[in-house]
């Protein structure tokens, strides 16, 4: 139990020591409380920023702590999301649907994303083409999908939908319980903190330490008796799948699923959330997704057209005035004044 | 165990990059506890041998053993981890992370049984370096020296029968590259197998059993100290003579 203590105070994430960690309680506090002061349709739309975090959390290992930068997660947020689609659809009125879709989206996202990064580091290919190749494959995924219109594409008795989408996804729910309004936001938030710490244990752990090393230098920890490609493959799935978490409580919130979720835009979008708030820190990815995934929202919900050329400049700005993202480098502010 | 036995050799080992012949025929091997030197001119195929040793290349033809076993179609990891330790002619130490970080990436001691011998190399290395004291500092942080025998230490965190040193003194004064052969010379004692590529000979004469030569990616010749540095050969191809 010690240990675990440790290795979640460790100091491959900022944050540490009681100072932090009293805050860190403090806000959590506030998290718990804010559905008591608020509507449940307010606490549902807060509940759509925390659902992202997890695919910030994906990208952050994969590109933060492994040094992999993949621009195509939203692939496995997608077919995560479809494929939960599929099966809780079609096992419609079973109270196990839900939990056999949420299994299944993560075996597809596990063989998916293991294929991939299977093809993509045993054969050695430079490390700058991986972004390229996530993105094409996201991108196919998205082209596939669109195409899928007409009752010729139904799985059992789902329609995948082409560009309309999915629609009409159960809710998640355990028993006959479902998860929707208030619950479906602290069902959120639970899943969130549990990655989070589990995250921590994970960089600060000996495996956490082989992976950075991994970024730093591939042939050298190589030659210290490592098998990187195994390695670089296990953490890709790993955040594939966490990325794979994010899309199933994306249609358990909203119940629909579209094919652009894989596209262009929203590929984007995880990426811009690692760079600004810093992508080797996952509470620095957790600020920064619920702030920009806020600004955004609020922004086109006002009719505000330029959103995304907002969120766009953003980035350019954090690229050029905070390298290693505004968050970290607020954090390393504070730390050294106090 | 018989202390002239074979630990790690080459049979007829072939490489050609491009036109470019880097090994030719090498028949090399060096025996258990030993301290040799691979000295040659520049382009000789001193790393290369080192990389297709640790199977960074693979070779063309012939044949690698390291401690009986025939490694020629194991990988990189797998070889390391039978006992092989690599420190590369460009120092990579891992710059931006702490000492005490990098050398616990070092220890991939997973299923190797607690070693006491190597144990206390790992130690000499770490208190003769006077790296214990400095565990917070970042790598980028020390001075070129420290550097090298932060990855010295490294290699030796991972428990390794034989290690392959490429210029360990490279950019030192001359105490510090003194004292890293008196170091090594220690280390070398308790048993550990060390080869080194090294150009200065005041060093190699210092610290070396045995001398091999490279010129032209063969063998040129082999033997202590003092006959190669008397031979006339072995002049004329450093001052390029033919």
């Amino acid at each position: 139990m010690k240990h675990l203590l440790n290795l979640i105070d460790g100091d491959k994430d900022i944050g540490r020591g009681n100072k932090f960690w009293a805050g860190f309680f403090l806000v959590l506090i506030c998290f718990f409380l804010y559905p008591t002061f608020v509507s449940s349709f307010r606490a549902s739309n807060t509940a759509f920023y925390l659902l992202n975090i997890p695919m910030g959390f994906g990208l952050c290992l994969i590109w933060g702590y492994c040094g992999i930068l993949s621009f195509g997660h939203v692939a496995y947020y997608g077919l995560a999301g479809y494929a939960y689609g599929i099966i809780a659809g079609n096992l419609l009125g079973n109270s196990w649907g839900p939990i056999l879709g949420v299994l299944g989206g993560l075996v597809v996202c596990t063989i998916i994303s293991g294929i991939f990064g299977y093809f993509v580091f045993y054969s050695r290919i430079q490390k700058w083409i991986i972004p390229i190749l996530t993105l094409v494959f996201t991108l196919l995924l998205e082209t596939f999908f669109v195409q899928t219109s007409g009752y010729q594409w139904r799985v059992g008795r789902v329609l995948l939908g082409g560009f309309n989408g999915m629609t009409n996804i159960p809710f998640f729910q355990i028993g006959t319980f479902e998860f929707e309004g208030y619950s479906f936001y602290y069902y959120c938030l639970v899943i969130v903190l549990v990655l989070f710490f589990g995250l921590r244990i994970l960089v600060n752990s000996k495996f956490g330490q082989i992976v950075i090393g991994i970024r730093e230098d591939e042939l050298r920890t190589e030659m210290l008796g490592y098998d990187i490609r195994f390695l670089q493959c296990v953490t890709f799935i790993i955040s594939a799948n966490l990325a794979g978490i994010s899309g199933l409580l994306y249609v358990q919130w909203g119940n629909y699923i579209t094919p652009s979720q894989m596209g262009i835009l929203q590929a984007a979008l995880p990426v811009i959330w690692c760079a600004v708030g810093g992508r080797n820190s996952f509470i620095a990815v957790i600020f920064a997704t619920i702030l920009l995934n806020w600004l955004s929202f609020t922004l086109s919900s006002q009719g505000n057209q330029y959103a995304l050329v907002i969120i766009g400049t953003l980035l350019v700005v954090t690229m050029v005035f905070f390298p290693r993202g505004i968050v970290v480098m607020i954090f390393e502010k504070i730390n050294k004044n106090i | 165990m018989d202390s002239h036995q074979e630990i790690i050799s080459t049979h007829n080992l072939n490489k050609k990059f491009g036109g470019i012949v880097v090994a030719k025929n090498v028949n090399f091997s060096v025996n258990k506890g030993e301290f040799r030197c691979l000295i040659g001119p520049n382009g000789a195929g001193k790393s290369t041998l080192f990389s297709l040793l640790c199977g960074i290349e693979k070779a063309d033809s012939g044949q690698i053993t390291i401690l009986n076993k025939n490694v020629t179609e194991l990988k990189a990891f797998q070889r390391i981890k039978l006992g092989l330790g690599l420190k590369f002619q460009t120092n990579k130490a891992f710059q931006s992370l702490s000492i005490k970080d990098n050398l616990s990436i070092s220890d991939n001691n997973f299923d190797i049984k607690k070693n006491k011998i190597a144990e206390e190399r790992y130690q000499l290395a770490l208190s003769e370096f006077k790296l214990k004291s400095e565990g917070a500092k970042l790598a980028r942080e020390l001075p070129h020296n420290m550097l090298q025998w932060l990855e010295i230490t490294m290699i030796l965190a991972s428990f390794p029968k034989i290690v392959l040193l490429d210029e360990p003194t490279a950019g030192m004064s001359v105490e510090e590259t003194l004292f890293t052969g008196s170091v090594l010379k220690r280390l070398n004692a308790t048993g550990l197998t060390i080869i080194v590529v090294e150009h200065d000979m005041q060093f190699v004469k210092d610290v070396a059993n045995k001398i091999t030569v490279l010129h032209e990616g063969e063998i040129f010749s082999e033997g202590t100290a003092e006959e190669v540095s008397n031979s006339e050969e072995v002049k004329n191809i450093y001052l390029g003579r033919d």
